[in-house]
């Protein structure tokens, strides 16, 4: 039964660093950073699961809040980018060349 | 008698003041200058409190408060100290460009303290949750400020790709500790140690999978050859004091950690010296040649970075985890860090409103007007090139005696021949500077600050170069 959790969480991870990677549009390529981080959370409380300890809820609860920081973060970004370009697509931004 | 308040003193005066500085410039309480001395006054504080706790030997603060969360040793203690320094200066240098271009908030220097909180944090952190915890609290400070400049768009673009870039590799580091969680059961480095003292590296597959990620997050925060392509980019789209903060004070606090993880046992680092070998090359190399080809100052001065964490990362493979010490990392960091914030405060006053003067081209005759500033930036330069007698060749030196010393021959030659391809950038805005007819005058209607920042710096470079190091 755990191993499936972790099959499903590493799934989810390898989705967010495909989203990451392939997607152009701004808030998609946020979204699958949340996933990536809400894989490590289902890692989490799978492995409190296996090793019956309450540590790994602590953890993931932790993860989370951070999470919402970088959300909230994240947001104000594409705002500020969407009254500069009026798009969110990350290929228009070029302006900085290395 | 027990010394846990005085070990943490540094972090909570930060911490304290960052909060105040906060809820001050909410409610409007507080003007953009007194702002900047009030900064000053908090780093300068932690800085004194930080240099007093000289206790010897590794201590736990609040062990049982804080179930061993974090470790203070002489490295950190040092750690700290540089990172506090590289505070103050960015406060000082900060108020004369804000000055000089025209915009700034209160809430700027708020962020510089929440950023340092995270990163003597993360210097002291003794467990991976912890870490992950301070180094996001830092990463998030340092993304609002360099897209501080809400007008413009280049910033705007600069945060876009470090957010995403940032917030990927927390992805990582989160993943990294669960695996690590997963095969210890614990996130503890004593415990990380331990398993790998009793069992090997090689022991567990979680325990393998979770370091790999964790290392790339480090490698990635730092720079190294195979992610360092962002650091031009957003180098360039922050303000000037903000990259010299971000060039300095983050790569000490990361460079911190790494090596605190990475030396937690010899088998640890054993299975990560071969790439990290070729890694420091890469990196080294590949720095150089993105710097060769610029012609933006701050870009060139970005891409040295890159190779300077190669130097970083030599000092790092030579290093013994038997009995580590760190103090040639730190001795490097600390050169490094005097050199470059004074660069930064340099350019902070002299390249005018909007910096406008960026390029090589723009500081043509700047010696014929303005000799003193030019005197100081080539001083500056000669120590990242590593010509003596400035600090920037006494860790240059360090670093590569500790090299052969370890038996690490080829890297300590590839390292003397990079130093010497780097002294192409460097000496050519020296050519500029001094060759040339000036065009321009240089005005600039700045406060005493900036100039007096770079004038202690230029001081710091030769006084840090007469401190003896024991290897």
């Amino acid at each position: 039964m755990i191993i499936n959790y972790l099959t499903l969480s590493i799934i989810l991870f390898c989705l967010g660093i495909l989203g990451v990677i392939s997607r152009r549009n701004v808030f998609t390529v946020f979204m699958s950073i949340e996933l990536m981080l809400n894989a490590a959370n289902l890692a989490f409380i799978t492995f409190a699961r296996l090793h019956v300890s309450m540590d790994g809820h602590v953890l993931a609860m932790l993860v989370i809040a951070v999470a919402a920081a970088e959300a909230a973060l994240a947001l104000a970004v594409v705002i500020l980018l969407h009254k500069h370009k009026g798009v969110l697509d990350t290929n228009i931004f070029s302006l900085l060349k290395g | 008698m027990n010394h846990d308040f005085l070990l943490l003193l540094p972090v909570i005066i930060v911490g304290a003041g960052a909060v105040l500085l906060m809820l001050r410039a909410a409610f409007g309480k507080l003007a953009l200058d007194s702002a900047s001395v009030v900064c000053m006054c908090i780093f300068g504080l932690a800085f004194a409190a930080q240099a007093c706790s000289a206790l010897a030997g590794p201590e736990v603060p609040f062990k049982a408060a804080f179930n061993g969360m974090l470790m203070v040793t002489d490295f950190t203690r040092v750690a700290g100290l540089i990172i506090l320094g590289c505070g103050f200066f960015t406060a000082m240098s900060s108020r004369s460009y804000f000055k000089e271009n025209r915009f700034g908030l209160e809430e700027y220097y708020s962020l510089i303290t929440f950023a340092a909180f995270g990163m003597l944090l993360l210097t002291m952190s003794h467990e991976l949750m912890t870490a992950f915890i301070s180094l996001e609290i830092m990463s998030l400070s340092i993304y609002i400020l360099v897209g501080f400049n809400r007008r413009c768009v280049t910033c705007a673009e600069a945060v876009l790709k470090y957010l995403m870039l940032g917030a990927f590799t927390g992805g990582f580091f989160a993943m990294g500790t669960a695996l690590i969680y997963g095969g210890l059961k614990s996130t503890k480095f004593e415990v990380i140690a331990s398993a790998v003292a009793t069992h090997g590296f090689l022991h567990t597959p979680a325990l393998v999978g979770g370091a790999f990620f964790i290392i790339f997050a480090f490698l990635f925060k730092v720079a190294a050859f195979p992610f360092h392509a962002w650091v031009v980019d957003v180098y360039d789209g922050s303000s000037i004091p903000v990259t010299g903060f971000m060039a300095t004070a983050l790569k000490t606090a990361v460079f911190a950690i790494f090596a605190n993880f990475l030396m937690l046992d010899p088998g640890l680092k054993g299975a990560w010296v071969t790439y990290l070998f070729y890694i420091s090359i890469l990196t080294m190399f590949g720095g150089n040649l993105i710097a060769i080809g610029q012609g933006s100052i701050k870009r060139m001065l970005a891409a040295s970075g890159i190779v300077h964490t190669g130097y970083l990362l030599i000092a790092l493979v030579a290093v013994s985890a038997d009995r580590f010490t760190g103090s040639v990392i730190l001795y490097y960091l600390a050169a490094y860090s005097v050199s470059t914030l004074g660069i930064f405060a340099a350019l902070s006053y002299l390249s005018g409103a909007g910096e406008v003067r960026s390029q090589f081209e723009d500081f043509k005759g700047l010696a014929r007007t303005r000799p003193y500033s030019a005197a100081a930036i080539t001083i500056f330069l000669l120590s990242m090139a590593g010509i003596p007698p400035t600090a920037g060749f006494m860790g240059k030196f360090y670093v590569i005696t500790s090299a052969i010393q370890a038996g690490q021959v080829t890297l300590a030659v590839l390292g003397i021949v990079s130093s010497i391809l780097s002294m192409w950038y460097y000496l050519r805005l020296i050519i500029n500077m001094y060759f040339h007819d000036a065009h321009e005058s240089f005005e600039s209607e700045c406060t005493v600050f900036a100039p007096a920042c770079t004038l202690i710096l230029a001081v710091a470079v030769f006084a840090i170069s007469l401190y003896p190091i024991t290897l």
